[in-house]
């Protein structure tokens, strides 16, 4: 560590807070390169992606943002504050949800909160409003004085996402947050995610459910085998789903337009039914419904066969490990 | 969706100019506390420790009866001569039973948390490492006093056949539970070396082992060494003397194998047992003519005999079974001081080598990971 980033810290805080930056950072593990260079930013007030395959160093990198983990090189800032060597100020303010994480089955849902409270030097009084507050927002409230040990994988996930948040932390890291939970919670976490994200905090959630990444979030950081990849920006033409109550109806008017086209679902002429055709994004999309349309197409819907995220995660040319 | 509600947190940006990583050492009695409160909290509610607490009273009351039955029969002379035997009997019980049960409760405190992913949660939080080495520790060590505890009116029992003075209980229930601390701190050390609890088991109660069965070993393995042919003072019968009547005993200086044990004594002198033997202050050892064979005390005998280990008779007394006149035997004979205070020292700072390690092993971030594990 240089005295330039000893300095760096001795000056007063900048008065927007930048939430994560990350600068070179690398993790080995014996000779498993973990992190290899990572640059990454997420801003305040917007939930940021982490997406990679397995092994690419998500959970590492999140292990370092957590403040558990030294990186050999690079420099990581959480709201400022430096993991390493301001912990206890960067953990203050980091929220941090890990992949897998048990719960002390003795204790109820409340007196887990109620310790992580405490563990934050948060004062009793307050802490007792603050975690009645945290389990109705994950929806836990009648569940509260029961041993964690009866809880569902889903409960205990929104338990741990509570206890992530019991100290109002500017940062949030989730690794994979939305697993084991069922529809209606991962609606609920998106929302969640999404007010934090307005009052001001920083979210960056890693998940391989690409689709639901692509809900919640701002802004996407792709990650491969330890580095940041930028990926090809989506080429223009992508794959779309056009859908019509007549599929005979879709067809003849495609065809005599002289588009091409491969065959959807539904296989009557006369039934409703969907075509694939490779569209020039947004615009061309909306081109193609004008003249649909138009020409009295009976149009039910149109939408791209994957998500943006999906797609550049599948133009990243890094192999799966 | 309400606001939430401001929270206040205790902000420990240390000042700036500290040394980086402070706040390691960091200790308040909130974060003690919170830490020892989920650890027992974690144990009491696991009826395991209930039916642990039902079966150490049964063990240890058990035993106490049988052995006071044993005692009060007409063969081992009357309730006051057994009395000192009673009561080393039950305290060398206790402190068996609570060597043995001691280990396991720190022995897996800290990659036990670690294998059920609840550490890393924990060390992430504004607690310090060594709160959190110091909440596992008070919490273990508070429940190895529960089972001291229990055992209490055991002892008072043996107290009460009378030739042990009451301050013996005292000092016994102290120096013990200051014995299992130091174990606690053994088993929270090897819990955080080691990443898999039964390893840390076993490395706990062989540590244990090794005070309790291997130092007696070692100081019987090492003894012909330090045992050689010397030039020594020896009161002993003249060499005219024929075996007939009251020998007139007189200082020569003979050869004799002289056993250095004041080279090894420490040996003994760190093992547990030794350390409350010597500890306990029971009353000194009458003088072997005193009313034929005495009482028959265990923890005196062996505090005497620890303690003349330590500080061997300059003068060696070989008048002693010829009847009267020894006393003046020996010229310079003195009185050894007591070896509890450093075998208790000994113990007890393997017990803070034990701490220091886990709170070394808890500091995050950690440059190395235990090999095999996860961080969370």
């Amino acid at each position: 560590m240089s005295f330039a980033v000893a300095d760096e810290f001795l000056a007063p805080p900048p008065a927007a807070p930048p939430g994560i930056v990350v600068r070179g950072v690398s993790r080995a593990f014996g000779s498993v390169r973990a992190l290899d260079g990572i640059d990454l930013e997420a801003r305040a007030g917007r939930v940021t992606a982490l997406v990679g395959p397995n092994g690419s160093g998500k959970t590492t990198l999140l292990l370092v943002l957590a403040g558990l983990l030294v990186p050999d090189a690079g420099s990581v800032r959480i709201a400022g504050h430096d993991p390493v060597t301001e912990g206890p100020a960067a953990r203050a303010r980091t929220g941090w949800m890990p992949d897998a994480f048990g719960t002390w089955d003795s204790l109820t849902a409340r007196q887990v909160l109620l310790t992580f409270a405490a563990a934050y030097r948060i004062p009793p009084v307050t802490a007792r409003l603050r975690v009645d507050e945290l389990l109705a927002t994950v929806h836990l409230t009648e569940f509260a004085d029961r041993p964690a040990s009866v809880l569902s994988r889903g409960q205990k996930q929104r338990l741990g996402l509570a206890r992530a948040l019991v100290h109002q932390p500017d940062v949030l890291l989730l690794d994979e947050p939305a697993s084991g939970l069922d529809p209606r919670s991962r609606v609920d976490l998106r929302l969640l995610l999404r007010r934090l994200a307005d009052d001001g905090c920083t979210v960056l959630v890693s998940s391989h459910v690409l689709a639901e990444l692509e809900e919640m979030a701002d802004d996407a950081v792709f990650i491969s085998r330890g580095r940041t990849v930028v990926p090809t920006p989506v080429t223009t033409q992508s794959t779309w789903h056009v859908r019509a109550l007549s599929l005979g109806a879709l067809t003849t008017w495609l065809t005599s337009v002289g588009a091409t086209w491969q065959p959807g679902d539904g296989s009557s002429p006369d039934g409703p039914g969907s075509v694939l055709m490779e569209v020039s994004g947004e615009a061309g999309a909306a081109a193609l419904v004008r003249d649909a349309v138009a020409a009295g197409v009976p149009l039910t819907s149109l939408g791209p066969v994957t998500g943006s995220l999906e797609q550049a995660y599948l133009t990243l040319e890094e192999e799966r490990r | 969706m309400t606001a939430m509600s401001p929270v206040a947190i205790d902000d420990t940006v240390p000042a700036s100019g500290r040394a980086p990583r402070s706040g390691t050492w960091r200790l308040t009695w909130q974060g003690v506390r919170t830490v020892a409160q989920l650890e027992l909290r974690q144990r009491v509610r696991s009826t395991r420790w209930v039916v642990a607490l039902v079966v150490w009273f049964v063990v240890v009351g058990g035993l106490t009866l049988l052995l006071s039955g044993a005692l009060s029969s007409e063969t081992m002379g009357s309730e006051t001569e057994t009395g000192p035997l009673m009561f080393g009997a039950v305290v060398y019980l206790v402190l068996g039973l609570g060597l043995l049960v001691t280990p396991t409760l720190t022995s897996t405190t800290v990659n036990g948390d670690r294998n059920a992913g609840t550490l890393a949660t924990l060390q992430v939080t504004l607690l310090s490492p060594a709160e959190i080495a110091l909440g596992k520790l008070a919490a273990a060590w508070l429940a190895a006093c529960v089972f001291l505890l229990i055992s209490v009116p055991f002892l008072v029992l043996a107290l009460f056949r009378g030739n042990t003075p009451p301050s013996a209980l005292l000092r016994v229930v102290v120096i013990v539970a200051l014995l299992l601390a130091a174990v606690c701190g053994i088993g929270l050390g090897f819990s955080a070396l080691v990443s898999r609890t039964a390893g840390s088991t076993v490395l706990t109660f062989m540590s244990v082992a090794a005070l309790v069965l291997l130092t007696p070993t070692l100081f019987g393995l090492t003894f012909p060494s330090i045992t050689q042919e010397e030039q020594v003072t020896v009161w002993a019968p003249p060499a005219s003397w024929n075996y007939d009547g009251q020998p007139e005993c007189e200082l020569t200086t003979q050869t004799r194998d002289v056993s250095h044990t004041e080279r090894t004594w420490w040996l003994l002198g760190i093992n547990p047992f030794v350390v409350v033997a010597d500890g306990a202050g029971t009353r000194p050892t009458p003088p072997p003519d005193d009313t034929g064979g005495g009482t028959a005390d265990p923890l005196g005998s062996i505090r005497d005999g620890v303690r003349d280990l330590r500080s061997p008779d300059k003068v060696l007394d070989e008048c002693w079974m010829y009847g009267e006149g020894t006393a003046p035997a020996a010229p310079d004979r003195h009185t050894p001081g007591p070896v509890w205070p450093w075998g208790l020292a000994a113990n007890l700072l393997l017990g803070v080598v034990g701490f220091v390690v886990a709170v070394r092993r808890l500091t995050i971030p950690s440059r190395k990971l235990p090999r095999g594990t996860r961080v969370a």
